[in-house]
């Protein structure tokens, strides 16, 4: 057996491996598994065959990033169900960041503005966000639904609804805080990140790799901080209602 | 009226189910008014509506005079106070959920505020989380009377409480009218309504 066929055999292997425990442990996430390692597996394919026309001319690069944006936009919408255009919001948190810092990088100078730089820099930053985004979501309206008698405490007590709802929006953004915070104080030691591993790969030094990866990995902690907060307030907009209080729909038609 | 709530045609709807229908009412200051009527017959929708949690499609609704649509809503729930069914603890002591908000809780306020409902100052350090059932009741009751209110509205007040807690908590509502609050509670329990109530408005 060829070393290609063997890693390619290995990876199916390894899924093989946590569909099956993830169906023996009843968790519902099986056919969630394959699902995303098939269309790994699909898009990496089409990505390595199309890579080469992408960076030989712009436009297609700015469409491929628009793709990345939209994808991204199109995962995290779906995760955050329960509120009007999700994958329209989930579009301005995560590509007006992302987009806009590896902008900033690029015409700084701190990347080449060639589609080989600003590709990957976009796609770090972009699936960041999107991380980002999902988990601030998902949390934010776990916790508006959990938290529903607290806030209308607050609002009885004389609060604002902004001042009412601030600690659920707060702890939901830690909560999409929490992967890039602990991915950059473990840089190094637990994780060598995919923009070092493939610079080192691609010839250039451990400390240029290094350079460039603390660029982008500081660049993402804004970004994140900057999608999950749009996010926050992309949703708590969809709450509020005139008049200092929650939206009628979502407070009163449990009562 | 020398003060007090007056709510006039009051119509409440959720999509195609009618919640209130033309209800009106007056509760002088001193006065309490029980809202009496079976589980969903819309008396926590009222309430709500008069403190402006809900707003309701037509009618109107006046404090002391003045169209509540007129108040700024954080304004008037301090002036308005609603005690709900189950009333969530916000986190901290029992001495900071009774200072919640408030710019300065003076001494005499807030010891009034635990006399009132029947607490004294032993519970001020205790984490309001880890209080039962009654004790939270009490607590929320004094809390809304820190913001020293023009209005209160009691959400069942008594409902899951034990008989002891439940007398107290009806010697407290019945006591507050002596205030010159305009009281309002809503009940699904026709002794409790009869037994503190001035008046009685079925829903």
């Amino acid at each position: 057996m060829s070393s290609s066929v063997l890693q390619v055999a290995c990876g199916l292997a390894f899924v093989a491996l946590a569909a099956g425990l993830a169906w023996r442990l009843q968790l519902g996430l099986s056919r969630e598994i394959l699902i995303a390692a098939a269309r790994a597996i699909v898009q990496l394919t089409a990505v390595g065959a199309l890579i080469a026309l992408v960076f030989k001319y712009d436009l297609l690069a700015i469409a491929f990033v628009a793709g990345m944006v939209t994808t991204a936009a199109v995962t995290s919408g779906g995760r955050i169900k329960g509120i009007p255009q999700a994958r329209a919001r989930a579009i301005a948190a995560i590509g007006i960041p992302a987009v806009g810092a590896a902008g900033i990088l690029i015409g700084v100078g701190a990347f080449a503005a060639t589609p080989e730089a600003a590709i990957p820099t976009a796609g770090i930053l972009i699936g960041g966000a999107m991380t980002a985004c999902t988990l601030t979501g998902r949390r934010l309206l776990e916790g508006l639904t959990a938290d529903e008698d607290v806030i209308e405490a607050r609002l009885s007590l004389g609060d604002r609804i902004r001042t009412a709802l601030a600690p659920t929006v707060r702890q939901a953004i830690k909560t999409g805080l929490v992967p890039a915070i602990d991915q950059t104080r473990n840089v190094g030691i637990v994780t060598l990140p995919g923009t070092f591993v493939g610079l080192v790969l691609g010839g250039a030094s451990p400390a240029e790799a290094a350079r460039i990866q603390l660029t982008v990995l500081l660049t993402l902690l804004a970004v994140e901080l900057l999608a999950a907060t749009a996010i926050a307030e992309l949703i708590v907009r969809t709450r509020i209602a005139p008049g200092e209080r929650l939206r009628e729909d979502v407070a009163d038609v449990r009562r | 009226m020398k003060g007090g709530i007056e709510v006039r045609d009051l119509t409440m709807r959720r999509g195609d189910r009618v919640v209130l229908r033309d209800v009106s009412f007056v509760v002088p200051r001193g006065k309490v008014l029980a809202l009496v009527g079976a589980s969903g017959a819309g008396k926590s929708t009222l309430l709500r509506c008069l403190n402006r949690l809900a707003e309701p499609e037509s009618g109107t609704i006046e404090l002391d005079g003045d169209d509540i649509r007129h108040v700024a809503p954080e304004l008037l729930r301090r002036r308005v106070a609603l005690v709900a069914q189950a009333p969530a603890m916000l986190p901290g002591s029992v001495e900071e959920n009774l200072a919640y908000a408030l710019d300065v809780l003076r001494a005499e306020t807030r010891d009034a505020a635990l006399a009132a409902a029947g607490l004294d100052a032993s519970f001020l350090p205790r984490p309001a989380k880890a209080l039962s059932g009654g004790e939270r009741a009490r607590v929320a009751l004094a809390r809304a009377l820190t913001r020293e209110p023009d209005a209160i509205l009691l959400d069942e007040p008594t409902a899951a409480l034990d008989p002891e807690t439940a007398r107290v908590i009806a010697q407290t509502v019945a006591a507050l009218a002596q205030r010159e609050l305009a009281v309002i509670l809503a009940t699904h329990d026709h002794a409790l309504a009869e037994s503190v109530s001035d008046a009685t408005l079925r829903l």
